[in-house]
């Protein structure tokens, strides 16, 4: 009969691959039963199928059943959060084209139509990446806390008062302007590094033309390209967690610390890589008179260079420690007060 | 004014969903196959939708109540459903509750009443 057959066929095809064989086998017993009851011995008429069927319910309304629960990517209790997130990514992403967009044009002032082509076409392109990085770190996030919930809420439903969040503890509420400056500065970062990575450098205005001398050789920059988008969606997963958390926990800590190590490891081979400094900056600064070309004052310039060039790595190692410690810190006094209220309730 | 009818279709809803249930165990002690179930629990005065009771029947065997076979020398594939033994040790323990709650349901309209 093809009326069961469109039937069975639209419930199953809403139901798990796995389960499908087994439930249409199943379907197909019973609306044959109950069309046997109806009329034992003759043939169904497509009446009586026609009925059965709308005994049955609505096809969606029957895999509902049997699914058992309501599917989503991203549940409700994370949407919220997820459109939160989802507009400051966006608009970090519309802030850092247009500044990438802005200095281009100053160096480039001729060619402002092919920027301003360009900053169209990789605005949709990064809109588009950040869109599909968000919602995939959102959807892992809540399968993940969702398999948690399922899982622990059938062990144990078993909480202590003490385990609630102390509400006006400012120590713990992580404030909204910190992810989101911190998305913000991610997002800068990866969209710099890879649209332009050859904007970074020194610019000089010369009878209206604007010469630059970039730092770095953007060839070495396009190798690690991969690696920056990853550790950029890493850090921006960071910042997700904090707008979903809000409170400063153990978790978050140790996400924050393992993020900032791994982006510090990075810095090291980027760094250490042969060919990452532009090595003509020097003699390049001197072409355009900018630099001393011997003498004292040349020698002064390239002791910087080499001091900078060489020492980044430990200036920029500085500054990952001082922020964990600060981390660390500002963790160890949320754990005082809420170990202050756990006796309390005792 | 909102319809009685309707109001109490709606809460006897509720209440039966989880009758349904100890109904249906208490049926399995012997195979039974999804429509043959149906028939046997409307004999005895339980009307349940079919739409319902072999989604239903899936989920009591996922969580272990429930073990099935099918049976595929009759004219057409049966799946077959009977208790565990863990489904019968449910099954009493619900039946105890289920006393317990008729008790004191009867106790608390009694009293209400009159």
């Amino acid at each position: 009969m093809d009326m069961i057959d469109r039937y069975v066929y639209a419930v199953t095809q809403r139901l798990p691959e796995q389960q499908r064989e087994d439930i249409s086998k199943e379907l197909y017993g019973l609306i044959e039963d109950m069309l046997e009851e109806q009329a034992p011995l003759s043939e169904p008429t497509p009446e009586a199928v026609e009925k059965v069927l709308l005994q049955l319910g609505h096809p969606s309304a029957m895999a509902d059943k049997y699914r058992g629960h309501d599917r989503y990517l991203i549940s409700p209790v994370m949407f919220e959060s997820y459109l939160t997130t989802l507009k400051i990514v966006l608009w970090a992403i519309l802030l850092s084209m247009s500044v990438v967009f802005v200095i281009e044009s100053i160096v480039e002032p001729p060619s402002i139509l092919g920027h301003f082509t360009g900053y169209l076409v990789s605005l949709f392109s990064a809109g588009a990446q950040g869109f599909l990085w968000v919602t995939v770190v959102f959807a892992f996030i809540d399968y993940g806390a969702r398999k948690k919930y399922t899982t622990s809420s059938k062990l144990s439903m078993e909480w202590s008062p003490s385990d609630l969040p102390p509400i006006s503890d400012p120590q713990s509420q992580i404030k909204l302007s910190e992810p989101v400056s911190g998305i913000i500065f991610t997002v800068l970062c990866i969209v710099i590094f890879m649209f332009g990575p050859e904007l970074i450098g020194a610019y000089r205005l010369h009878d209206d033309v604007v010469t630059s001398i970039p730092l770095m050789n953007a060839d070495v920059f396009s190798k690690y390209l991969p690696f920056i988008g990853g550790l950029g969606v890493l850090g921006v997963m960071r910042e997700i967690l904090k707008i979903i958390v809000r409170r400063r926990t153990l978790t978050i800590l140790i996400f924050h610390i393992s993020t900032s190590l791994l982006g510090l490891i990075f810095a090291a081979i980027l760094l250490n890589t042969p060919g990452f400094w532009n090595a003509d900056f020097l003699s390049q600064l001197q072409a355009v008179g900018w630099a001393p070309q011997a003498g004292e004052d040349y020698e002064n310039l390239k002791t910087i260079w080499l001091t900078v060039t060489n020492n980044l790595f430990f200036f920029i190692a500085l500054i990952t420690v001082i922020d964990i410690i600060s981390e660390i810190y500002k963790f160890s006094r949320v754990k005082l007060p809420s170990g202050v209220i756990t006796m309390k309730w005792k | 004014m909102a319809d009685a009818t309707e109001v109490i279709q709606g809460i006897l809803g509720e209440l039966r969903r989880g009758t349904i249930i100890i109904g249906v165990l208490s049926q399995l002690s012997e195979p039974q196959y999804g429509y043959s179930l149906v028939t046997v629990l409307e004999e005895k005065g339980m009307n349940i939708d079919p739409g319902t009771l072999y989604p239903l029947l899936r989920r009591l065997e996922k969580q272990m109540l429930l073990e099935s076979t099918w049976d595929t020398n009759e004219t057409r594939p049966r799946k077959y459903y009977a208790l565990t033994a863990f489904g019968r040790e449910v099954y009493e323990g619900l039946c105890r509750e289920w006393n317990e709650l008729n008790a004191s349901m009867q106790k608390i309209i009694n009293q209400d009443g009159g």
